[in-house]
């Protein structure tokens, strides 16, 4: 029983492979947003009013509705790799396709909300309240932009026949980043909107 | 991509893409032996650069304000026709330990000999994920190229320290220096993705792609650092990322994460920044123990002893060093309750690196040993980081860090830890696996002297240090001689300044033993020193896809000197006990 | 050895120096008694014709009790001495004297400067005085200083009172030191500050009470205008 790298990719030791990678390397991201997150929990709890008199209240409302997009997409991206699994390639595009979009739809209503807290006043450099809502929001759509690149990659793919039952490692790789960045953004609305 | 075509037990095809002309094997190439080896090039280089950096720092220290010796060349405003300012100096302290610790032991321990060895050990052909080695060496070149291109730039190269605490790193109004500091959180941070890349490849090949029979169990300790190494590596940068984040937004966005003045904490830094800082460490001393722990089996033809004891105790060392970290603040401002209980979790680290060496040193009493270079290098790293070792006990109490804290106490205390594991026991596996790499030998003569020169070298420029330290002096000083109690020590790092310039001479006695080995020196069978781990199964150097057959693995790797066998050795891939090579 | 250390003039600096030793001859103890071992082992077992290695894996209790008994020994050393620093530290970093002379502190780049409240005994009144870089004391009485730092992070060490602590921007710290002997002591800065670190050197001037009384008349006396 060999247990090198073979060629298939997906389900095999390559899938594994990539499954594994993506798990430590979502162990690393993990702990950058703890660090992000310890740093919020610091600098907030020294202060007695949050916002501060000067600034705008987060929008958190609209964040709600933007979070529940977000989850959705969660649910989208574990369907199409169940999809792939399976070997239902066109149930898999019509996921990526959803996912996309909804990603899309989630960064476009934080941009929206963004533009307008700047509008009202939202600064830098006042104290670290615009700056915490910069560094982690922002760090969070930042991955989120960057996990959009790779579902339109993947979707382009999945046209070109790139994906198969027994080849999928970079799908099982990228639902797990999704499921990552979906599920990280519940505690950073908990704290950074609510709190 | 397969390097094994068949499976059937016939010769398989060695399958794969390797480029053909050298240059674009420079490049392009995604075998880890090639990956290992321009690894060792970038380390290497990069600490001739940081040890440079210390000669100026050592000079400046015995004769204040005189032109350094063979550093005229240097421009103003850096330096002054050989005469080091405060400015530089400082930026000379930061820059040797950034360099040291990320530029040089990482790339040398854990990207030249992890990448080197550690697929060979587990019987693969290759890394897990090929093209991801080959982009993290690119990252690292190109972090190497970003921080020494700080040095070009207005306003000179970061001059923080190596730990960068604001509110003196945050704003250039403090220290002069702008995209200095700049550049070096960049160039820390590519560092810091290419350790990431580097990681996710142990730890999946270690994992996944181990041959048949090497059960975890039957790992190289090596290895088993070295994975260690990643765990630690991958669940504490990430901290000190958000840290640099942070840094670099208050720097160029205008942002108050650690400024007071307006909401922020400093302290803030400091946390993250040690969270990282002691894991780290041992980041860099695991694999050096590592190298230890493979070379003393073979050069005492004994079985490790306590290979599980050790196993165990490198977990909860590792475990451990997550929650010590403010054992470096204890001064530092934090609530002063807080010093008792991380006092206690650093003293309860001293226990499982007890217990690594005093298996080491249990490893060695009824052996058959061999001093060779690679055993005089492990016996010497053993030796000098016991010095490290109880010099931690006196800085991991609070009520002795009040006096000890930034003086050179400090400083002696981890280059102790620090050179012994990086350097000696770099040097160890350097003259260990040379053979395996070049398929050449170098010259054990050279190669003795060499050890002789570095060891008593060392030793003469770091044990007055400890010295010094307990008088009361402080760190990071370009001129102690202001101050009239230190005056007195100025003779004492003239002598450590003229052992350094010797330790930094003597390698001179390495170049000298590379360049003759790979020209004039004799070619080294598959397996020089009779050792029992894969990566001795297969020729010196390995083809590509390192194995022609894949190997089976039926033992443990330490099984030397087995009563019953002729030989004193038994190779994990030799298929019955009766049947040796 | 302990002549390496300076001078002591501190009522808790004893203190300090006593558990620096005991820790030195049992940390030293452990080291001699390894490097010994060491350098036994590596000549003793050294290849001889003839003499094969012995075959022990240290997998067995037995066997592992050689490495595991020192360790748990190192472990009970370790917290012996973790529990004689713990009330070391509580007296310097967490006690405060009830009463004492309240001096204001201010460190920046590159001095340290020094606020004394003058005869009648209150800060923010007229009769403040600034002084930089010389910090007078009389001997044999409680001192307690508030720090404060005007940019970036300093550290105030003096060596003679084995008392350092750094001085963050954005909070006031708070220290204390009681000083037996009169002379005149460095205080220099531990923590990198800007290139100009090295010049942070200033004076602990301790005074006994007839030259503490001198320096506080001449200070005070009309025609010397706060610095």
């Amino acid at each position: 029983m060999r247990t090198v790298a073979s060629p298939a990719r997906g389900a095999g030791p390559a899938g594994a492979n990539a499954a594994l990678g993506a798990l430590i390397l979502l162990g690393a991201e993990a702990m950058y947003f703890a660090g992000l997150v310890s740093a919020f929990i610091v600098l907030r709890a020294g202060v007695s009013e949050w916002p501060p008199p000067d600034q705008p209240r987060l929008p958190v409302g609209v964040t709600a509705l933007s979070t529940v997009v977000l989850l959705l997409s969660g649910y989208t991206m574990a369907r199409a790799r169940r999809a792939i699994r399976e070997g239902r390639v066109d149930a898999f595009a019509r996921g990526l396709a959803a996912t996309a979009a909804l990603a899309a739809t989630f960064l476009a209503m934080q941009g929206v909300e963004w533009a307008r807290l700047l509008r009202e006043g939202l600064r830098l450099a006042s104290g670290p309240y615009g700056g915490l809502f910069l560094a982690v929001v922002g760090s969070h759509a930042l991955h989120v932009a960057v996990g959009l690149a790779a579902v339109l990659i993947t979707w382009i793919g999945a046209y070109r026949g790139r994906f198969a039952a027994d080849r999928h490692g970079a799908v099982t790789a990228l639902q797990l980043y999704w499921s990552f960045v979906v599920g990280v953004w519940v505690p950073i609305y908990l704290l950074v909107y609510l709190w | 991509m397969t390097m094994y075509a068949a499976t059937d037990g016939a010769v398989p095809h060695v399958a794969g893409s390797e480029p053909s002309s050298r240059w674009a094997r420079c490049i392009f190439s995604t075998d880890h032996k090639v990956i290992g080896k321009q690894y060792l090039g970038i380390g290497v280089f990069m600490a001739v650069l940081g040890g440079l950096g210390a000669y100026v720092i050592r000079w400046q220290l015995a004769w204040p304000q005189t032109a350094v010796p063979g550093f005229g060349w240097v421009p103003a405003p850096l330096m002054y026709e050989g005469v080091v300012p405060p400015e530089f100096y400082a930026a000379l302290v930061t820059l040797h330990g950034t360099i040291m610790l990320f530029f040089a032991a990482m790339p040398i321990l854990l990207g030249a000999f992890g990448n080197f060895a550690l697929p060979l050990m587990v019987g693969a052909p290759n890394m897990a994920f090929p093209r991801l080695s080959r982009l993290s060496v690119w990252t690292l070149a190109v972090a190497s190229l970003i921080l020494l291109s700080s040095f070009l730039v207005p306003g000179g190269p970061a001059s923080a320290g190596w730990t960068s605490y604001p509110p003196l790193s945050a704003d250039p109004l403090w220290t002069g220096v702008s995209w200095g500091i700049d550049l070096w959180l960049l160039a820390v941070a590519l560092e810091f993705v290419s350790f990431l890349m580097s990681g996710v490849n142990f730890l999946v090949t270690a994992i996944n792609m181990r041959a048949p029979g090497l059960t975890m169990m039957r790992l190289p300790l090596f290895v088993w650092m070295l994975l260690t190494a990643a765990v630690l590596f991958m669940l504490s940068v990430g901290p000190l990322v958000a840290g640099a984040v942070m840094l670099l937004l208050d720097r160029n966005a205008g942002t108050a994460f650690f400024d007071p003045a307006r909401g922020g904490d400093p302290l803030l830094w400091q946390h993250l920044f040690w969270f990282f800082g002691h894991p780290e460490v041992y980041v860099i001393l695991l694999p050096g123990f590592g190298i230890i722990l493979e070379v003393l089996p073979v050069f005492s033809r004994k079985h490790v002893f306590g290979y599980r004891a050790i196993v165990w105790s490198t977990i909860a060392a590792g475990a451990l060093s997550f929650v010590v970290w403010a054992h470096h603040m204890f001064v530092s401002g934090i609530d002063a309750r807080l010093a008792v209980p991380f006092s206690i979790t650093t003293i309860l680290i001293s226990v499982p690196f007890a217990v690594m060496l005093f298996s080491m040193l249990a490893t060695l009493w009824g052996g058959s040993i061999e001093l060779k270079t690679p055993m005089l290098f492990a016996l010497g790293t053993i030796a000098s980081f016991l010095v490290g070792g109880v010099t931690g006990v006196f800085l991991g109490s609070a009520a002795i860090d009040i006096f000890l804290h930034d003086t050179y106490f400090v400083i002696a205390h981890f280059h102790y830890t620090l050179f012994p594991a990086v350097i000696l026991g770099g040097l160890s596996g350097l003259y260990y696996w040379w053979p395996k790499m070049t398929g050449r030998m170098l010259s054990e003569r050279l190669g003795r002297l060499h050890f002789v020169a570095t060891f008593l070298s060392f030793n003469a420029v770091f044990i007055p240090l400890f010295l010094v330290g307990m008088g009361g002096h402080h760190r990071r000083i370009y001129n102690p001689y202001q101050y009239e109690f230190l005056k007195p020590m100025q003779g004492i790092h003239e002598l450590v300044t003229w052992a350094a310039i010797v330790l930094v001479a003597s390698q001179a006695l390495l170049l000298i033993n590379v360049v003759w080995s790979l020209f004039a020196g004799g070619r080294a069978s598959d397996n020089p020193w009779q050792a029992n781990t894969l990566e001795w199964a297969t020729t010196s150097p390995p083809p590509y896809g390192n194995f022609a057959t894949p190997p089976t693995v039926y033992r443990d790797p330490y099984e030397y000197s087995v009563p019953g066998q002729e030989a004193d050795w038994l190779p994990q891939t030799a298929p019955e006990p009766a049947g040796v090579p | 050895m302990s002549a390496w250390f300076p001078q002591n003039i501190s009522t808790y600096g004893a203190d300090l120096d006593r558990l620096f030793v005991v820790v030195y001859y049992i940390v030293g103890a452990w080291f001699v008694a390894a490097e010994v071992l060491l350098l036994y082992l590596g000549l003793r077992y050294r290849r001889r014709e003839g003499r094969r290695a012995a075959y022990v894996r240290g997998e067995s209790w037995a066997q592992l009790a050689w490495v595991l008994v020192p360790a748990v020994v190192v472990l009970g050393l370790d917290l012996a001495m973790d529990s004689m620093s713990a009330p070391v530290w509580s007296r310097i970093k967490e006690q405060r004297p009830a009463s004492g002379i309240l001096i204001r502190g201010t460190a920046k780049q590159f001095t340290w400067a020094f606020a004394y409240s003058g005869p009648d005994g209150k800060f923010d009144t007229g009769d403040d005085r600034d002084i930089e870089n010389e910090l007078h004391v009389p001997a044999g009485e409680n001192i307690l200083i508030d720090f404060r730092s005007k940019d970036v992070i300093h550290s105030f060490f003096v060596p003679t009172l084995r008392l350092k602590q750094d001085i963050v921007p954005g909070r006031t710290t708070r220290i204390w030191f009681n000083a037996t002997t009169p002379g005149r002591y460095e205080i220099s800065c531990a923590e990198l500050c800007g290139f100009g670190h090295y010049t942070m050197r200033g004076f602990l001037v301790v005074h006994d009470q007839a030259e503490y009384e001198k320096w506080r008349a001449e200070t005070w006396s009309a025609g010397k205008a706060a610095s």
